[in-house]
């Protein structure tokens, strides 16, 4: 029983997952049922900063596995408003590869309190148009509690403590306002931007 | 006299505009308290006594907050200025 069931309609379908690092698992992965005789199956943390447009697809294909029932996904998008501006677009920028070593540490933290099997972590970096995704997080597990739990503390530690920062374009006057680091292009603090 | 070492300062967001680069070597002592090297940065450019209350380092890419922890740096250090993260979601 899968509790896989999203729509993907809106999302690129011809959007390729560029080889390049940092991906820290070899991406290659069995269509889902091939290997369902085998009696192990590694698991995997998939971690990925790309400034490419992210697939909900392609990355719960990645944690696809016979011996899970259950897949549960988190996507972040660029909402169009922030305290009553018409957002135009986001951009976000990492501290490379201390992200990715902090993704890494949650993913660590995710298998010492859920028996998942395959976690993928994708954030895009740089600009991020209205309704496009810039972090899709894919839980596996064999039953749905386990990555449903562990998708929601990813995302929540992954804000907390990751370093990735977000500048809002909005549309007043064309200018670009900051909210990164110090906010004080509008007054906003950070504590703010966590509550999406 | 401490002896001093070459370490690579990394800006980021409000930090990196306040600066107007991303990174740049200064020479420190290889012994610092954490504030202090704060301080040895920030007279690199005003602005940035805007942000030291927002701040954290990470070296080397662990998390250390401006008090007065000291630390142990060998050049070639990454010093990374933190502000709270707001990635997606």
């Amino acid at each position: 029983m899968s509790s896989l069931e999203i729509s993907s309609s809106s999302f690129n379908q011809e959007t390729k997952l560029p080889l390049s690092p940092p991906l820290v698992e070899d991406s290659a992965f069995e269509p889902p049922g091939k290997d369902i005789n085998e009696v192990e199956e590694e698991s995997k943390d998939i971690i990925k900063f790309t400034s490419e447009q992210l697939s909900v697809d392609e990355v719960s294909q990645l944690v696809i596995s016979p011996f899970c029932g259950a897949i549960s996904l988190f996507v972040g998008t660029t909402r169009n408003n922030f305290e009553g501006k018409k957002v135009i677009s986001l951009e976000y920028e990492a501290y490379l590869p201390m992200a990715e070593n902090e993704v890494r540490k949650i993913c660590s933290d995710i298998r010492q309190k859920w028996p998942v099997k395959h976690v993928a972590v994708f954030h895009r970096l740089g600009l991020v148009p209205v309704s496009e995704a810039s972090i899709i997080i894919a839980v596996s597990s064999a039953h749905r509690t386990a990555s449903l739990e562990a998708v929601s503390y990813a995302i929540d530690t992954l804000k907390a403590k990751v370093p990735i920062w977000k500048k809002l374009y909005f549309n007043v006057r064309s200018i670009p306002d900051t909210l990164t680091g110090g906010g004080s292009a509008i007054s906003c603090p950070y504590d703010v931007l966590h509550q999406n | 006299m401490v002896p001093r070492c070459q370490v690579e300062v990394l800006y980021f967001a409000k930090s990196a505009e306040i600066r107007g680069i991303r990174s740049e070597t200064i020479s420190v002592p290889q012994e610092i308290k954490a504030l202090q090297l704060w301080n040895e940065i920030e007279t690199r450019h005003s602005g940035l006594t805007d942000v030291r209350n927002q701040v954290i380092f990470a070296v080397p890419q662990e998390y250390v907050e401006l008090t007065d922890q000291l630390l142990l740096l060998q050049s070639g250090d990454e010093i990374a200025i933190i502000h709270p993260p707001t990635s997606g979601g």
